[in-house]
């Protein structure tokens, strides 16, 4: 047995070591990984609910161009807050302050728009006429939650006295929301597709 | 030696809570929460075993009626949800919090305010779920809570209510625990405890965790819609618009049997930890059996559909979840024959904690073995509902986590407590247990052959029923003295049991490093491990010529990578804090709300729980200094 060689060696000795800073953005892809599972229930229950029934979706597909429009404001927010994390790592917070305030305000414009969209559904579908308004209401409104709690977490960030990746704020906040805000936009992508896309493709063969 | 001294003072005056009432509302010692999981969930399952106990009453004779059917609906319901959900989870998540960080020799966990949240979370939401029966509307429909029933067509009171939204509740608990336990054992293992070095607890406390991501949304989606259902009149499980009440079963099982394993498998990692220590070897089978919990966790998710084979549904379907059940049996069969291959090799020492740990092991082949059975189609269709499933569900659940858990406490007690147990006392506790388990649980398997349906309030005489479910009874309060025995012992032991000492039971794990009970700060130099067994070899753990490990500026502990566990980085603790209780009840309130419809109330406990958290994560002055 060669036990000193498997003496753990440090080629840092401990005390040169940094402070851990990537303790946020570990919990974050868990909750990236759990809330994927909520949504990955949703979009199942939507497919079980759509299973064998005579009237679905098909019929009267939701209307395709606002969800786009929305899934562009989305995903450009989230590559102006990637833009503004650069900005971070340059030290340059000033510019990244600016960039996750110009994020936050496309998240409000999408809610706003989302609302709208909303008041026009519910002329023709409300979550109490059937299952199917049932299904889509409740997607929908989770993933508006989901960037309502994705809003606050980058409010903030954006009152945080300093978010450079310094000790000062050793988890990296900026970094982290950013994870969650992505996860927020991936899941629109996949709503989109799933809601609006796929049946208007049916719908018009 | 005054420099020793100087240090311990230094670390005992950082990682000590103050002995006040704020310290003890406000502390975030993974030691002292862990004890507090292990006592509450404890007490959960002294309720739930209450409950079973006037069941069985009513159960004793023939048409009784010593509860009326209703108060047998919600005794049951009350039973299932509360064994299942708050004491077979958290008291394995009581183990892991007290036991993870001193296993991999890390300070505390990796979060520690989450981790009181969790703790304070899992409390509340229990008082929550037992607010129900206070105001007299308990849920009633069993812990599956099948849906026609569940609707507020057939359940018009609250009770269901506070069923799914004290569920809801948990999960975040859970979910929270989950994650913390996953990056303490990833990334705060202490150096050269490589992945291939874990006790093998820690690979089932890890493999459950994933589990619990990505089963238990499973059931927050379902309570979600059975709360929009009968609350906001939406149609997810009413039928008549298109709803579909089979959703809510399968939404509930693809959480419902993962959570089988999350409830099962640490408790086979701790028989994997005491069966070598008292059969004096090292495990058989070491990275067998780790594989075999990893595979079990990733199997057990496609095996959801056994629970429902009289539903109706496809051959295909059914035949396929069959065989995903019975491959469950394979990976357990590898851990049981490594156990017993660990005692055939060793010496064994026949001690408390053995003897729970052996029973354990006998009781649930018996459970497995009756799993297989229902796990074979045609035998599901006939035993489907009877007392049958209930022997088997009782044989898996008490066999495999009450047996373990008792184990664990003779095992592990005296390291939290300083004392040992008293080992006389523990193994009459043992037999009595034994006993009046097999007494109280194996007649179930004749009883649901023969045709007696589970949840009934009684039975009519003449069926031929009545001596067995005597039987039955009598069982079930020799079982229900085993126990009271054992926690006299453990009464007795808290002020004249033996000193325990730092390793009483000559073990290998790291935690037996520390003193019984273990410093706030648990070792004065991080410990490092090049083997499995740390105290087995000859290797110094605490050796650490340049006092590199002692880290004593601020709350430290030392962060490694999560495969060769080498260092990296070093993780500040934080301080105590009452945000978490705080969150806790205002969590409370929020679901209060919820549960009464009162969207102002939910609205603004809401934004409290977000300012809240705001000022929970903001950095604190003593952290910016650093």
């Amino acid at each position: 047995m060669s036990v000193a060689l498997q003496c753990p060696r440090s080629s840092p000795s401990i005390s040169e070591l940094p402070l851990e800073e990537r303790r946020g953005s570990y919990a974050m892809w868990c909750v990236i990984a759990t809330e994927s599972a909520l949504f990955a229930s949703f979009f199942a229950a939507y497919f079980y609910l759509g299973n064998n029934k005579a009237r679905w979706q098909v019929d009267h597909p939701p209307k395709l161009l606002i969800a786009l429009v929305l899934l562009a404001i989305l995903v450009s927010s989230s590559f102006v807050l990637e833009w503004g994390k650069r900005r971070v790592v340059e030290r340059r917070y000033a510019a990244a302050r600016f960039l996750l305030a110009v994020t936050i305000f496309m998240g409000l414009v999408f809610l706003v728009l989302q609302a709208y969209e909303y008041i026009d559904h519910w002329k023709t579908l409300t979550p109490f006429s059937d299952s199917y308004g049932s299904i889509f209401y409740a997607i929908t409104s989770f993933h508006a939650a989901h960037v309502i709690v994705g809003l606050l977490m980058l409010a903030y960030v954006l009152v945080l006295p300093r978010y450079a990746p310094a000790r000062e704020t050793p988890f990296r906040p900026y970094e982290t929301v950013a994870l969650y805000w992505h996860f927020v936009d991936v899941v629109w992508i996949l709503v989109v597709l799933v809601l609006y896309v796929i049946p208007n493709m049916i719908a018009h063969g | 030696m005054s420099d020793v001294a100087s240090i311990e003072s230094r670390l005992t005056e950082l990682w000590e809570t103050p002995k006040t009432l704020r310290g003890w509302f406000a502390t975030v010692d993974h030691k002292e929460l862990g004890i507090r999981y292990l006592v509450t969930a404890f007490a959960f399952l002294l309720v739930g075993g209450l409950e079973a106990l006037l069941m069985r009453i009513q159960l004793s004779r023939p048409d009784q009626a010593f509860l009326s059917p209703e108060v047998y609906d919600q005794v049951f319901t009350m039973h299932g949800v509360t064994m299942i959900f708050w004491y077979a989870s958290p008291i394995l998540t009581g183990f892991a919090v007290y036991l993870v960080p001193l296993m991999i020799g890390a300070r505390d966990m990796a979060y520690p305010r989450l981790n009181a949240f969790t703790y304070w979370s899992f409390l509340i939401s229990g008082i929550f779920l037992y607010v129900a029966p206070l105001i007299g509307q308990a849920p009633h429909a069993g812990w599956f809570a099948y849906f026609p029933y569940t609707g507020t067509r057939y359940s018009p009171s609250r009770g269901m209510d506070f069923y799914a939204l004290s569920l809801i509740f948990l999960t975040i608990s859970t979910t929270g625990a989950a994650i913390n336990s996953i990056v303490t054992i990833l990334r705060l293992r202490a150096p050269g405890m490589a992945i291939s070095k874990m006790p093998l607890f820690l690979y089932s406390t890890l493999t459950i965790s994933f589990l619990i991501l990505f089963a238990l949304p499973a059931l927050t989606a379902a309570c979600v819609f059975l709360e929009l259902d009968r609350q906001w009149g939406t149609h997810f499980f009413k039928i008549a618009n298109g709803g579909d009440p089979m959703l809510w079963q399968q939404l509930f099982w693809f959480f419902g049997h993962p959570w089988v394993y999350v409830i099962f498998l640490p408790a086979t990692g701790m028989v994997s930890l005491i069966v070598p220590v008292f059969s004096r070897r090292p495990i058989v089978g070491y990275p067998y059996i780790a594989i075999a919990t990893i595979l079990t966790g990733l199997v057990g998710f496609s095996v959801w559909l056994h629970h429902m084979f009289t539903v109706g549904m496809s051959d295909m379907a059914m035949s396929f979840f069959s065989a995903g059940s019975m491959t469950i049996s394979i990976f357990t069969a590898v851990q049981v024959f490594a156990w017993i291959a660990t005692i055939w090799m060793g010496r064994p020492v026949l001690t408390s904690a053995m003897y729970f740990a052996v029973g354990s092991i006998a009781l649930l082949v018996v459970g497995g073995l009756s799993g297989v059975f229902t796990g074979i189609i045609p035998v599901d269709w006939q035993v489907h509902n009877t007392y049958y499933i209930v022997a088997h569900i009782h044989y898996v659940l008490i066999g495999a986590n009450v047996f373990p858990v008792f184990a664990g406490f003779y095992y592990w007690l005296p390291k939290m407590t300083g004392r040992k147990l008293d080992e006389a006392l523990g193994k009459c506790s043992f037999w009595i247990m034994f006993i009046g388990f097999n007494v109280g649980f194996f007649p179930m398997h004749i009883l649901g052959l023969i045709g007696m349906p589970r949840r009934i309030y009684t039975y009519q005489s003449g069926l031929g029923l009545e001596n067995m479910n005597v039987i039955v009874t009598v069982g079930a309060f020799v079982l229900g003295i085993g126990i009271l025995i054992s926690i006299l012992n453990l009464l007795w032991s808290l002020r004249n049991g033996p000193l325990a000492g730092k390793n009483p039971w000559n073990s290998d794990g790291l935690e037996w490093e520390t003193e019984s009970p273990p410093k706030p700060y648990a070792t004065v130099h991080i410990p490092t491990v090049i083997s499995r067994h740390p105290l087995w070899d000859d290797y110094e753990e605490e050796s650490d010529p340049a006092n590199d490990r002692i880290l004593d500026e601020q709350r430290l502990t030392l962060v490694t990578s999560w495969l060769d566990a080498e260092p990296t980085s070093i993780a500040t603790i934080p301080k105590d804090t009452l945000v978490p209780l705080i969150l806790a009840i205002v969590l409370f309130f929020f679901f209060f709300a919820l549960v009464f419809q009162w969207l102002m109330g939910a609205l603004l406990s809401f934004l409290i729980t977000v300012l809240l958290t705001y000022y929970w994560l903001w950095p604190k002055p003593a952290e910016a200094t650093q």
